[in-house]
C-alpha cells in the first residue's frame, strides 16, 4: 500500500527529498527526478525511498501579500504569505510572521500549525525576522 | 485538419443566479445558442456535447452533468462528457469540440460551460477554487487564488514600477465596457475619483490580498455561455444560413508547475506564452494581426501581464499601453471589450465559452453601441486555469 501521509504533514517538520540517483533536492516531493529521472516510490518497496531532508534555516523573501479575506475562525485582520528562497535554492510558499515584509529581505524559518483541522493540527512555514 | 466554424452562440446574464439549479442556467444558455444558431428544431443534429464545469460535485452536490444538461434540452442521443480544466474548463471543452470536428469524428458540437458558486458563502467559494492549488505545499497554508494574485502583483509592481493608479485605471475601463454589456454582472461604471485617490477611495476601494483592492478582483458570479460548432465543409453547414459563421482560427495550450514556486521567474506566465504560440502558427497569424482580445483577469494584474505574454507588447510595457489608452474601446487594440472577467463577471466553467461569445459577437459586428469595435478580423482570447498552470488560448477570425 502506498502511503500518502506526507501530503499532510502531522509533526512540526517540512521535509524536501534528495534523489537517491543524483542527490537533486526537491520540495514538494516529485514522484520523478526532475535531474535525472529517477523514480520515488512512497513505500519504499519497489525503488529506493528518497531521503528526507529538513527544510529550513535563513531565507530571502521573493514576493509577499497581506489577504483580508480570511476563513471564519482567525481573529486576525489580515494573514501575511511570502514565498522563499532558501540558502539551498529550494523556494517555498509559507506565512510570514511579521507586518511589514520587505521583498529581498532576510527571514528565518519557523514550523507552526499553518491551518487548524477538525481532529489535526498542520504543521508548515512560518517565516520571521531572524534573531539578532 | 478539417476548417471549424462558430454557427451559434447563447449566453445568461452573470450574477447571482443562486435561486436558479445549475443544469437549468446550463441548459437555458443552451437552448439561446440553439435560437442564434436556428436549429432549435433541428436540434438533433448536434451530436456531440462538451460541457465545461469546475464545481458542480463540490459546490452543487450534481454530478453527471453533462448527461444530465442533454437530456434537459431533449438531445438524446447525442454524445456528452464533462471537461474539466479549473477556470479554463470553458476554453478546453472548445478545445476538445474543435478536436473532435477537426479530426473528422463528429460535424456540430455544442459546448457548454457554466458555474453556479453564490448557493455557498464567499469564502466557501474562494476556498472551493483553492483546492486546485498544491494540497501539501500551497493548500494547507490557506493559500487562495487572490493570495497568489497579490503576490504576483507586488512583484510586478515592483519590477517595473507599475502604480496602483495605473492598476485603477484598467479597473475603470473594464467597467466602462462592462456598463455596456448587458450580459455582465457589474453593469455600473466606476471613476477614477471613486476608486483612487480620493478620501473615500479606499474605504470603497479596500485591500483585499495587497496590493490588490476591491476593484482590482473580479466578484464571484454565477452563469453559463454555450457555442455551437460545425464544420466547414459538412453538408450540414446549410442549416446555418441565418447568422454569419466565424471561424475558430488557432487554439494552443499548455501547461506550466503546479506549485508557483517551481518557476524560476514567477513574473513569467510559460504556459500563457507557449498556448499563444501554438495558437498564431496554427491561425499563421502574429500578434500584429490581433484587432481585440478577451484576457483572463480575475485579478486586473493578469490582464496586463497576459498582454505582455501573447506578444502584443514587451514585458513591463503594459502602463505605456494604458496611458495611451491602447486597450480602450476606441483604441489600437481594445482588450475586455465584454468588460473582463472583472465587471462581466466570472462563473469559473463559464468563462472560456464566454470569452469566445464575446469575439463571435464582436466579429460578427453585433455587440451593443458604444462597445463595438471597428471592423475587427481577429480576436484572441485567454483562458487561464490554475494560477498560470493550465492556459488555453484561442483566436477566432472573420472568413
Ligand atoms: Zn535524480
Amino acid at each position: 500500500m502506498i502511503d500518502f501521509s506526507e501530503y499532510s504533514p502531522k509533526k512540526p517538520e517540512v521535509y524536501a527529498y534528495k534523489c537517491p540517483e543524483c542527490g537533486t533536492l526537491d520540495y514538494p516531493a516529485p514522484m520523478i527526478c526532475k535531474n535525472c529521472s529517477a523514480r520515488r516510490d512512497p513505500s519504499g518497496e519497489i525503488f529506493s525511498a528518497w531521503e528526507k531532508v529538513l527544510l529550513g534555516g535563513r531565507c530571502k523573501l521573493l514576493g509577499w501579500t497581506r489577504v483580508y479575506a480570511l476563513p471564519e475562525g482567525y481573529d486576525e485582520k489580515y494573514l501575511v504569505f511570502g514565498i522563499v528562497e532558501f540558502k539551498n535554492g529550494l523556494r517555498a510558499s509559507g506565512r510570514l510572521l511579521m507586518d511589514n515584509p520587505r521583498t529581498g529581505m532576510e527571514l528565518e524559518t519557523k514550523i507552526g500549525i499553518v491551518r487548524e483541522k477538525v481532529g489535526e493540527d498542520v504543521y508548515g512555514f512560518m517565516f520571521d525576522l531572524p534573531k539578532k | 485538419m478539417r476548417k471549424v466554424a462558430i454557427v451559434g452562440i447563447g449566453h445568461t446574464i452573470f450574477g447571482n443566479l443562486s435561486k436558479f439549479d445549475l443544469v437549468d442556467i446550463m441548459s437555458f444558455a443552451s437552448a439561446n445558442a440553439l435560437d442564434d444558431a436556428d436549429i432549435r428544431k433541428d436540434r438533433k443534429i448536434i451530436e456531440q456535447v462538451f460541457v465545461a464545469n469546475m464545481g458542480g460535485g463540490i459546490l452543487n452536490h450534481q454530478t453527471g452533468i453533462a448527461s444530465s444538461l442533454v437530456s434537459r434540452i431533449d438531445l438524446e442521443p447525442a454524445m456528452a462528457e464533462l471537461v474539466e480544466n479549473g477556470p479554463a474548463s470553458g476554453a478546453s471543452a472548445i478545445k476538445v469540440g474543435f478536436a473532435a470536428i477537426a479530426s473528422g469524428m463528429v460535424d456540430v458540437v455544442m459546448i457548454t460551460g457554466g458555474e453556479l458558486m453564490r448557493t455557498v458563502t464567499g469564502w466557501q467559494g474562494t476556498d472551493f477554487v483553492a483546492t486546485l492549488l498544491h494540497p501539501e505545499a500551497e493548500y494547507n497554508y490557506e493559500l487562495t487564488l487572490p493570495a497568489f494574485g497579490g503576490m504576483f502583483a507586488r512583484m510586478y509592481m515592483e519590477r517595473y514600477g507599475l502604480k496602483e493608479e495605473e492598476l485603477a485605471m484598467v479597473a475603470v475601463k473594464d467597467h466602462e465596457n462592462g456598463a455596456k454589456n448587458p450580459y455582465a454582472h457589474v453593469q455600473i461604471p466606476c471613476t477614477m475619483e471613486g476608486i483612487y485617490g480620493s478620501e473615500n477611495a479606499h474605504i470603497v476601494n479596500n485591500l483585499i490580498a495587497d496590493p490588490l483592492r476591491l476593484y482590482g478582483m473580479c466578484p464571484v458570479s454565477d452563469g453559463a455561455a454555450s457555442l455551437i460548432l460545425c464544420a466547414v465543409d459538412s453538408p450540414k453547414m446549410k442549416y446555418f444560413k441565418k447568422k454569419e459563421p466565424i471561424m475558430i482560427s488557432g487554439i494552443g495550450s499548455a501547461t506550466d508547475t503546479h506549485c508557483v514556486h517551481h518557476r524560476k521567474d514567477p513574473l513569467e506566465l510559460k504556459a500563457v506564452r507557449l498556448g499563444a504560440e501554438k495558437a498564431y502558427a496554427m491561425a499563421g497569424l502574429t500578434p500584429k494581426d490581433i484587432s481585440f482580445a478577451e484576457l483572463h483577469d480575475p485579478f486586473i494584474i493578469l490582464e496586463l501581464a497576459i498582454s505582455e505574454e501573447v506578444g502584443f507588447w514587451g514585458r513591463g510595457k503594459s502602463k505605456e499601453a494604458i496611458a495611451k489608452g491602447v486597450t480602450r474601446i476606441d483604441g489600437k487594440l481594445p482588450i475586455n471589450t465584454s468588460g473582463g472577467l472583472k465587471a462581466k463577471g466570472h462563473p469559473v466553467g463559464a468563462t472560456g465559452v464566454s470569452q469566445v461569445f464575446e469575439l463571435t459577437k464582436q466579429l460578427r459586428g453585433e455587440a451593443e453601441k458604444g462597445r463595438q469595435v471597428k471592423s475587427p478580423k481577429h480576436g484572441l482570447a485567454v483562458n487561464f486555469g490554475g494560477f498560470g498552470n493550465n492556459v488555453v488560448t484561442i483566436i477566432c477570425s472573420k472568413e
